[in-house]
């Protein structure tokens, strides 16, 4: 009789720790910038069209700029969190990249 | 109570009630930022190139690549539409990104990064400030 081999093994502890190395990448953070001149409805309607946030999110985020000084809206990859920060600078808004501390 | 500049219509379209000489205001804002994107030597073409990951020394290419095209093709759209009495909603996105590009730069240019600066600014430069920042009130309300 054949052996049969068994579509799939139980993992154990001990094998997910002695197999595999987990990497795990802190996140990229866009970071949106106060500044004295830009309109605060403008930012509201550029959040909703560019991540499409619910207008409360929209201004709870434009607030903490205005207040804080700045603000994280968005954490993710790095690539998208670059054409995230590239989309909010075309839309005049200063804003950039940082991975996370 | 004043009238606004911009008026979104039950089709979704977006009625540009400004004047003539209020059009020429915004066709000149509009040239400066597609001339300020082509041009190094432009007083605001630093303030449109500014870093995306400031730790880095370069950013990529790619990215600065796509903002580049991108500002032009906004100021462009907003320049070629400048007379129109409608804009569909990527026109006016276009107008609404073009301002805001030219009065981050005007503030840029003045060192205006406070809200200090800004209260002791040139009367002229505050005025084209309030300017821009009125056209865009209204525009930012309707979209």
């Amino acid at each position: 009789m054949a052996s049969v081999t068994p579509l799939r093994l139980a993992s154990t502890e001990g094998d997910v720790q002695s197999d595999v190395s987990v990497l795990t990448e802190r996140p990229w953070n866009v970071v949106v910038w106060n500044d004295p001149v830009t309109p605060m409805a403008v930012v509201v309607v550029v959040f909703r069209r560019i991540f499409g946030y619910s207008n409360n999110k929209c201004t709870h985020l434009m607030l903490t700029v205005h207040h804080e000084g700045r603000a994280i809206v968005w954490s993710g990859q790095r690539e998208r969190a670059e054409s995230y920060c590239v989309k909010l600078q075309v839309a005049g808004l200063q804003a950039t990249v940082e991975q996370d501390a | 109570m004043a009238s606004r500049l911009f008026v979104r219509r039950r089709d979704g379209r977006v009625e540009v009630r400004v004047n003539d000489a209020g059009r020429d205001i915004l066709r000149e804002v509009f040239v400066h930022v597609v001339a300020a994107e082509r041009d190094g030597e432009h007083e605001w073409h630093l303030s449109l190139h500014s870093p995306i990951n400031p730790s880095n020394d370069d950013d990529d290419p790619l990215s600065t690549l796509a903002r580049q095209h991108e500002i032009a093709t906004n100021a462009e759209l907003a320049l070629m539409t400048s007379g129109e009495q409608y804009l569909n909603e990527a026109e006016a996105w276009a107008w609404l990104s073009t301002l805001q590009v030219a009065l981050r730069a005007t503030a840029v240019v003045h060192g205006i990064l406070s809200d200090e600066r800004l209260e002791s600014c040139p009367p002229e430069v505050l005025e084209e400030i309030q300017t821009i920042q009125h056209f865009l009130f209204d525009l930012a309300a309707c979209l």
